[in-house]
């Protein structure tokens, strides 16, 4: 934790379980994970969404940049999106180079963000995989294993056999319609503890000088010079944000929502190629753990992970109608059952105890929208579809280094905006229809 | 504690005439019909039913119903059984969960010696160091999952769905809510009444002051003179949108559990109320309960609960209770009345048993602790339709807020009053559900005037005139002086709770996630309240200030298995299908169709093929039936070529392309008649280019006129393809003349084949050979196919599947889409750049397409290796020398049987795609290999002279 | 589960539907830009509120029709009139 407390010339308290022993003799209580400060009249940037991409962004431009005078505002509290509604799987076993090398170095990040951030996010590193029922899906199984293993990824093709070894309760027999034939096996995926990702980076953050600012939404960003009306638009430039607590001046505005993205992104007069879904998820009532490894089929649309607690952690794909709404519905329950069943016949008699959904904001392409915009210093890290949790620590390391240094990291030069003007859009898509 | 069997009590549910010998912890127990597991075993005396989840602290009974935390037990293979609600039943195996190694002496418990340390979330802050122990660290606490265990053979039981339409679903049958079905059903409507407790009457049944009974008898006279369907040990568990309900019913005759969906005009919610546990330092020790179980136990199943008993009691339910204990023996030590400021301090006692209570600085002696202090309103139907109920301190409960005019509440939702106020409220409720439902019925009818015309004008939305039920004042009981446990499932202190705020954790979604309060089985059901109220205490704010979490479906816990209902996954054969498995195929699953994927030997299918003659059964081919003048029109703006001059009885081949200029589909289309056309497409595209035609027909060019009948399942079709194909087609064929010069390559003729009429013959295939396809009514299928059979023995007429048409098409280099090509392959990759017409006015894609014929794209190219017996795996990449740079990639290969060498399909950058440029091709091995791109697709009969035979 | 009020069959559960998605013009692929085209494929309005949409009546009359739903409510106006066959189109 090399940068924390450089900054403020103070180091936050340390956790380790010699701390928890010492505070739990002194009856102490630990102090405040982020400060509750006032909201300032101007900042050197400000993140929208207080979730692990805003987060992750306002980290790294404290830690790598020195950049610490910045606000990440968010209307409710931290990590009330998507942050800590995702089913908290992580892998980098994409299709196309870039989505590798992109996820690869995110996984990376996950694995060190323990010792980073000095708070146990709980890294599991259980192994992912990704179930082929048809001749087709397996093709592209195979596809990505070459991929990935030009990238240095560890993914192979496995057959039932080895399946069934690594996760007894899935039916491996022959069956007539949903017929395991193979699994693309990701050994460094897994899971994380998502909320500790939220507040682990909060805490850093914090300890650098960056200011949490919750229940602060935002209302219009304000710009000049621009084509549109008010300045914004093409041509423009940022010049602040207006909040429900006032109005704050900055040069520069990151777009780390997901959900909303498209909303923000108007108020700057930048149109998106972006539609809203809810992802609903589940999770059942906890029983002895079984299931070591994160499952996942594309034909079914579902996947499964079981919690240290017990709980299997259900998710599906988006829904198909486009929705701000995130009450859930049964008819996603009753489908998932069905299709976790198909897989695994053995646990018809647990009980589902709860149900919920968050919002994803889907690109044509199945890639996110990132870096800089026809407006100056309107940024956006937005579109992440079901990807983003995954994608959260690189995704902040890289547009903290766009922010800083003005120009767009190579990393993230396929997902650039400019992208659907051109129509060069990224290969992600390609996985998606073949997989489907 | 010491609990036993009363004598008979009036109100008791039980029948003591039918004794029930079950086992519990390997031990045997009988109990009686009517019991639960939990009070059978109560009254045999036993008090812990289960170990805490983190500190592994006994626990016994808490509440005694479906939400009681601590009474969670496995019964065979199915674990997690509420023992406060499951009923009885003779030869059950219930064993406790959670405990190790044993129920009563379990080591776990150490844990709680070092509870200070283990405080909510200490491991988010620990367990870092050093890294490569983590994995380790985890396997450990996961050993602490609390929670039955899964039988991975337990089978996917009898699940059956049900659907209704019901004009109002009255949930939760207690006095009010069996007033608002009687009074629904009696104005006209039909009333689904759906109770979570194994019968109706709600506190009533519990209940034993003579007025209770006497209202109890009335109520269920009359709704069984009723037409109303009362389900019982039913769960009303989600409303969704536009009022779709799921009801889980657990005691269906058949089915192990069955969900229920109803479409319900009005939803009326009636669940009651939730007494809420206290918090004081032991307030989870065996011996502690709350008033209603005090009650249940008492009245419903003759259970004595304790000896001497002190009761805390803020209000009249927690007096009843002291009434009925003091009714059946128990000594009352001493009465705290929580109206009077008096509170509850700690209850002590040894690992087991609770010995005493301490009250105002009193010590009093006591087994039994029964606590009233309160209720959680369940609100969580209303939150479901989008109400956000409010908090009225005086009341010391949530009460709704504004939920939408199609759900009411009524009953202890609503608010608080004597038997006869519940009850006219609930009628009154019932009165205006039943006409807005019909107002409602009235609308959805109106949307569906053309089936069923609608009569009358709506009829107005009845206003809400019920006089509101009064709020008895409660005190604002959530914690005494002392710590003690919030969330009993989770082991959550409310210390932990006000730890979690000050360190900033102080929202309630925030300490819930970073405590794991109300994340457990009962969901919040007892511990929302108390732990909103302990976050408040500790941001010095109020109940409402602090807000509440949102209850989310489902409201109670179902299955799996009853959610998944039966399983129905269709598969789809050919009419001819039974054919093939007579004669030893092996299938392929494509979509939902199972289809031939060889009879043993693919290769050897392929090379009678070539020599003699085969049969292929391509029945999932998709087929649409064309009618209609604008057809040409039609074609042109959806293929990427030109159809305006195709004559009758001629076929073409074209291209689909999305509006991105992506490859969509591929296929034929044969003009049959003047205003008549039969397109093909991809088996895999069949539904999706219907939708795609009717999508441009009916709204972009809604004034052409043309007709579209999906036909795929109607016509089997079966190609016939090899140099003696139409030596063999001839033998059976009537009314066409099969010679090349009068029924050429790419032509379609209506035909009788085998005696059947109306068959379609074209000249086209897929394999490269002289070729005729038959599309024939489907009935006939099998027929036309033996026929063909019978007749060719002498050509040495064989089948061949998927897998023989699959390497001819190689052979020939025809791609498939959706293999070859993927998501982002726009039409010129293919090499079909000159089908791809841009002076067209308009066609699907068309200004992509335009501006790609600019751009250099990566292309489908034949390749082949230059080792001959070399066959890469498709999907094997083509790299930039012994770099790792992707260049393309093999999309399909095979070896040969004709050519007697690997053949490849891939797709390449530009520069790599002219015919001779030597690739790279990395194959899983790990082994790098050079091949050849061929000058063009087809590896084999370039010019076509077979299939024009 | 919404309730779809089709103009020939009446209020339908959406699973019996296509969702087709936001309605918006095609351009004149004669005279379109690069921008004008990509605009009409990628970018949409996606409004947190009331949206015109199509649907598809797949598993009943299969007639495409367009109304208004709020995207964050999900209340649906200005259907169709019952029986209306213009496919979407104003």
């Amino acid at each position: 934790m090399t940068g924390i407390g450089r900054r403020l010339g103070r180091r936050p308290p340390k956790y380790s379980a010699a701390a928890l022993v010492w505070r739990g003799m002194r009856g102490d209580y630990w102090p405040r994970i982020w400060r509750d400060t006032e909201l300032k009249r101007s900042y050197d940037a400000v993140v929208i969404g207080g979730g692990v991409h805003g987060l992750a962004t306002a980290y790294y431009l404290a830690r790598n940049h020195g950049i610490t005078n910045v606000a990440v505002v968010d209307k409710a509290y931290l990590g009330s999106g998507a942050s800590g509604r995702n089913t908290a799987i992580v892998r980098a076993n994409y299709l196309t180079p870039e989505g590798v090398a992109f996820y690869d170095r995110s996984l990376q990040l996950y694995n060190s963000m323990a010792l980073d951030l000095n708070i146990n996010v709980m890294m599991s590193e259980r192994g992912h995989l990704t179930l082929a029922h048809t001749d087709a899906a397996l093709r592209t199984m195979n596809w990505r294993a070459e991929v990935n293993k030009l990238q240095g990824v560890n993914s192979s093709v496995i057959g039932p056999d080895e399946i069934k070894k690594i996760a007894p309760a899935l039916d491996t027999s022959d069956h007539p319609r949903y017929p395991i034939l193979g699994a693309l096996h990701h050994p460094p995926g897994g899971v994380v503890r998502h909320d500790a990702v939220v507040w682990g980076y909060a805490r850093a953050a914090d300890y650098m000088g960056v200011e949490m600012h919750q229940k602060t939404e935002v209302l219009d960003i304000l710009c000049e010079g621009g084509d549109g009306p008010d300045g914004k638009g093409p041509g423009g430039k940022v010049v602040g944000v207006r909040t429900n607590r006032g109005d704050i001046s900055t040069p520069v505005v990151v777009n780390c929502t997901a959900g909303w993205a498209g909303l923000i992104s108007a108020m700057a007069g930048v149109r998106l190629p972006i539609t809203t879904h809810p992802l609903q998820a589940a999770v059942t009532e906890p029983v002895k753990v079984f299931l070591p490894t994160v499952v996942v089929s594309g034909s079914l649309h579902v996947y499964i992970s079981q919690t240290d607690r017990g709980e299997l952690v259900f998710g599906a794909a988006v829904d198909a109608v486009a929705n701000y709404s995130i009450r859930g519905s049964l008819e996603f329950t009753e489908e998932l059952a069905g299709h976790v069943l198909e897989l695994m016949p053995g646990i018809s008699r647990m009980r589902l105890l709860r149900q919920w959904s968050g919002l994803c904001d889907m690109t044509p392409d199945y890639s996110p929208v990132m870096g800089f915009t026809p407006v100056d210093g309107f940024l956006v890290d937005v579109g992440w579809g079901t990807y983003g949790f995954k994608a959260a620590p690189v995704s902040g390391e890289q547009m903290a280094e766009a922010v800083a240094t003005g120009r767009t990291p190579k990393l993230i030069a396929p997902f650039a905006l400019s992208r659907f003007d051109s129509g060069e859009l990224v290969g992600e898509k390609g996985a998606a229809s073949v997989g489907h | 504690m010491t609990m036993s069997r009363l004598g008979a009590q009036p109100t008791e549910v039980i029948d003591r005439t039918a004794k029930l010998r079950f086992r519990w912890n390997g031990k045997r127990f009988d109990g009686f019909e009517g019991d639960t597991i939990a009070s059978a075993l109560a009254a045999a005396g036993e008090h812990v039913f289960s170990r805490s989840m983190k500190y592994h602290r006994p626990r016994g009974i808490l509440t005694a119903d479906y939400w009681d935390p601590n009474l969670l037990v496995q019964v065979g293979d199915d674990p997690n059984v509420r023992a406060g609600h499951r009923l009885l039943e003779a030869g059950m195996d219930v064993r406790p969960q959670n405990v190790w190694p044993s129920l009563h002496r379990d080591i776990k418990a150490a844990n709680g010696l070092f509870g200070r340390f283990l405080t909510a979330g200490f491991y988010y802050k620990t367990f870092m160091r050093p890294a490569w122990l983590w994995p380790t660290y985890e396997r450990v606490l996961a050993t602490f999952a609390p929670g039955g265990k899964i039988d991975l053979d337990t089978p996917h039981r009898y699940h059956d769905k049900r659907y209704m339409h019901p004009d109002v679903v009255v949930a939760g049958a207690g006095p009010a809510g069996i007033e608002a079905a009687l009074a629904a059903a009696a104005a006209g409507a039909r009333v689904l009444l759906v109770e979570h407790e194994h019968a109706v009457g709600g506190h009533l049944r519990y209940s034993s002051s003579d007025s209770a009974r006497a209202a109890l008898a009335e109520l269920r006279a009359a709704l069984d003179a009723s037409d109303v369907e009362v389900l019982t040990n039913s769960t009303v568990t989600g409303r969704y949108e536009d009022n779709w309900l799921g009801i889980v019913q657990r005691n269906h005759p058949i089915a192990v559990e069955r969900l229920i969906k109803a479409r319900a005009k009005v939803l009326v919610a009636a669940p009651g109320l939730i007494e809420r546990p206290y918090v004081f330092s032991g307030n989870d020790r065996p011996g502690v309960i709350t008033s209603g179980a005090a009650r249940r136990l008492i009245n419903l199943w003759g259970v004595k609960p304790g000896e001497r008993a002190v009761v805390f009691t803020a209000n009249s339910d927690g007096d009843a209770a002291a009434a009925d204990l003091d009714r059946v023996g128990v000594e009352i030590a001493a009465i705290i009345d929580g109206r009077d400021q008096k509170r509850v301090s700690s209850a002590e006692g040894s690992s087991r048993a609770l010995q005493a209570v301490v009250a105002g600085g009193n010590r009093i002696e006591a087994d039994l602790l029964v606590v009233a202090a309160g209720w959680t309103a369940p609100t969580s139907l209303l939150n479901m339709a989008g109400d956000r109920p409010v908090h009225d301190p005086a009341a010391a409960r949530f009460f709704p807020s504004d939920p939408p005019g199609n759900v009411l509440a009524t009953g202890g939702l609503a608010g608080d009053g004597r038997i006869d106020e519940l009850r006219a409220h609930g009628a009154a409720t019932g009165r205006l559900a039943a006409q807005r439902a019909a107002a409602v019925a009235h609308r959805l009818q109106a949307l569906t005037a053309r089936a069923r015309p609608v009569e009358g004008n709506e009829p107005a939305w009845a206003p809400d005139e019920r006089t509101p039920l009064g709020r008895d004042p409660h005190p604002e009981l959530y914690r005494s002086d002392t710590h003690g446990m919030v969330d009993l499932s989770e082991d959550v202190g409310s210390k932990d709770l006000v730890a979690a705020a000050r360190e900033g954790y102080d929202s309630v979604e925030l300490a819930k996630r970073y405590t794991t309060a109300t994340m457990g089985p009962s969901q919040g059901k007892l511990e929302t309240v108390n732990t909103v109220a302990a976050i408040a205490e500790a941001r010095g704010e109020t109940i409402a200030q602090v807000g509440t979490t949102v209850w989310r479906p489902p409201y109670a816990p179902l299955t799996l298995g009853a959610l998944a209902g039966r399983v129905f996954e269709p598969v789809r054969v050919s009419s001819i299908h039974p054919w093939h498995e007579a004669n030893g195929v092996s299938t392929i699953l494509a979509g939902q169709w199972i289809r031939p994927d060889h009879y043993g030997d693919p290769a050897a299918e392929v090379r009678n093929v070539r020599t003699n003659v085969g049969l292929i059964d391509v029945t999932p081919l998709g087929k649409l039936d064309l009618r209609g003048p604008d057809i040409p029109k039609l074609l042109n703006l959806l293929y990427t070529n030109k159809w305006s001059k195709l004559p009758v009885g001629k076929v073409r081949y074209g291209m689909m392309c999305a509006e991105d200029g992506v490859v969509l589909d591929d296929g034929v289309t044969g003009r049959l008649a003047e205003d008549h056309y039969l397109m093909t497409t991809t088996s895999s595209g069949a539904g999706s280019v219907w939708e795609w035609v009717e999508n441009w027909l009916q709204t972009e060019r809604p004034d052409w006129k043309v007709h579209v009948t999906p036909v795929t399942t109607a016509y089997v079709s079966i190609n016939v393809a090899g140099p003696k194909a139409r030596e063999l087609v001839g033998r059976v064929t009537e009314g066409v003349d099969l010679s090349p010069e009068a029924f050429p390559y790419m032509e379609v003729r209506l035909a009788t084949v085998a005696g059947v009429a109306g068959c379609f013959m074209w000249r086209i295939g897929f394999t490269g050979e002289l070729s005729f396809e038959i599309h024939a009514p489907s009935g006939h299928g099998l027929h036309v196919w033996e026929a063909l059979m019978d007749a060719g023995q002498d050509l040495g007429v064989g089948p061949f599947g998927l897998e023989g048409q699959r390497i001819m098409r190689l052979e020939k280099g025809h791609f498939i889409v959706g293999q070859d090509t993927d998501g982002l392959t726009l039409g010129p990759s293919t090499g079909l750049g000159p089908l791809i017409k841009l002076d067209k006015d308009d066609f699907a894609g068309k200004p992509e397409l335009a501006w790609a014929a600019d751009r250099s794209l990566p292309m489908i190219v034949a390749i082949q290796t230059d080792d001959p017996n070399v066959v890469p795996e498709e999907a094997a990449q083509i790299v930039r020398g012994n770099t790792n740079e992707i260049l393309g990639r093999i999309t399909s290969a095979r070896m040969s049987p004709t050519l007697g060498r690997s053949i490849c399909l891939g797709q390449v950058e530009p520069e790599l795609a002219a015919g001779g440029t030597k690739v790279t091709v990395l194959l899983a091995s790990g082994e790098r290999i050079s091949a050849t791109v061929m000058d063009h697709h087809a590896h084999f009969d370039p010019a076509g002279e077979r299939l024009r035979g | 589960m919404l309730l779809v009020p089709c103009p020939n069959c009446g209020p339908r559960n959406s699973a019996d539907l296509r969702y087709g998605g936001e309605s918006h013009a095609r351009p004149d692929p004669a005279t379109a830009t690069p921008q004008q085209w990509r605009g009409y494929l990628y970018l949409r309005d996606n409004p947190a509120g009331w949206l015109r949409e199509n649907w598809y009546c797949r598993s009943g009359c299969r007639r495409w029709f367009a109304l208004e739903r709020n995207t964050a409510t999900n209340e649906f106006r200005n259907p169709p009139a019952p029986g209306d066959k213009r496919g979407g189109k104003a």
